[in-house]
């Protein structure tokens, strides 16, 4: 299930899945640097250690070399993991711009396995209470296709 | 290599939507042209506390976004707001929600190579 969560002026992706494995499992599969480059994405200098800076490398954008700097936030065995997730350039406005965003990986058992709850969270958009108000329809358009689209996968 | 942010013809459009609506009072404008069916520049001045000159810059900058359209009729030119003004905004999360979506996928995959024990899996 992914649904997106809309919080004050920033919006969050949120996928939420149950994977038929025991914690441990999942939660090496998050924290290992190597096992992280099987699924994610290749990280640089990574360790799972609170303070810890790394980095992905992908795709430059206009001025910005495709570096996505990272640290780690959180490191709660068997629980939670969140890094920071930073890219984008100064030089950018608007998409490509500075970027400053957390991943939060967020474990709990359950019967059938282990729940998995990867929330993506600080992307800024132009809203507030008032924009809502007044660009409902606009918005709320803009939710759904969201979480339509999102939810295809 | 991963193509995170990339940038296509669609990023043009986010970054001057996002660009047009970052300036507080040039939201605030296109929240008003969005309230309303139909205004005028005049409208959008009275009560705004800055220039009609300022307005219409504001303006602008929103119909380049393709945030807002302008309607002259005689003297006046009528403002309302482009119903998918708002799109690139959505288009840009969706890049990052399929992202996601595509790499949970893989590590149900990696998960399973793992584990492959586990009598659920």
């Amino acid at each position: 299930m992914t649904t997106l969560a809309v919080k004050a002026d920033t919006t969050s992706i949120v996928i939420d899945e149950v994977f038929p494995h025991r914690a441990e499992v999942l939660w090496k599969a998050i924290t290992n640097g190597d096992l992280m480059g099987r699924w994610m994405m290749k990280p640089n200098g990574f360790e799972p250690v609170v303070g810890n800076r790394f980095t992905f490398q992908t795709t430059p954008a206009g001025k910005w070399d495709g570096t996505i700097r990272c640290e780690v936030l959180e490191v709660a065995p068997l629980e939670r993991f969140a890094f920071a997730w930073r890219g984008g350039d100064e030089a950018n406005i608007g998409y490509g711009s500075k970027l400053d965003t957390v991943v939060t990986f967020t474990l709990r058992k359950v019967q059938t396995g282990t729940r998995l709850r990867m929330e993506h969270s600080g992307f800024v958009l132009p809203k507030n209470d008032t924009a809502y108000t007044n660009m409902g329809k606009g918005w709320i358009k803009c939710v759904e296709t969201l979480g339509t689209v999102a939810g295809e996968g | 290599m991963t193509n995170v942010m990339g940038m296509n013809t669609e990023t043009t459009d986010i970054s001057v939507v996002m660009r047009a609506l970052a300036d507080p009072t040039r939201r605030a404008v296109f929240e008003r042209v969005a309230g309303a069916r139909e205004i005028t520049v005049a409208e959008l001045t009275r009560g705004s506390g800055v220039t009609q000159g300022a307005i219409s810059q504001h303006l602008k900058s929103l119909k380049q976004a393709g945030l807002v359209i302008e309607r002259p009729e005689g003297r006046n030119v009528y403002y309302r707001a482009q119903p998918d003004g708002l799109e690139p905004l959505a288009d840009w999360m969706n890049h990052y929600a399929a992202f996601w979506r595509e790499r949970l996928d893989k590590l149900r995959a990696v998960l399973k190579d793992m584990d492959p024990e586990d009598p659920n899996a």
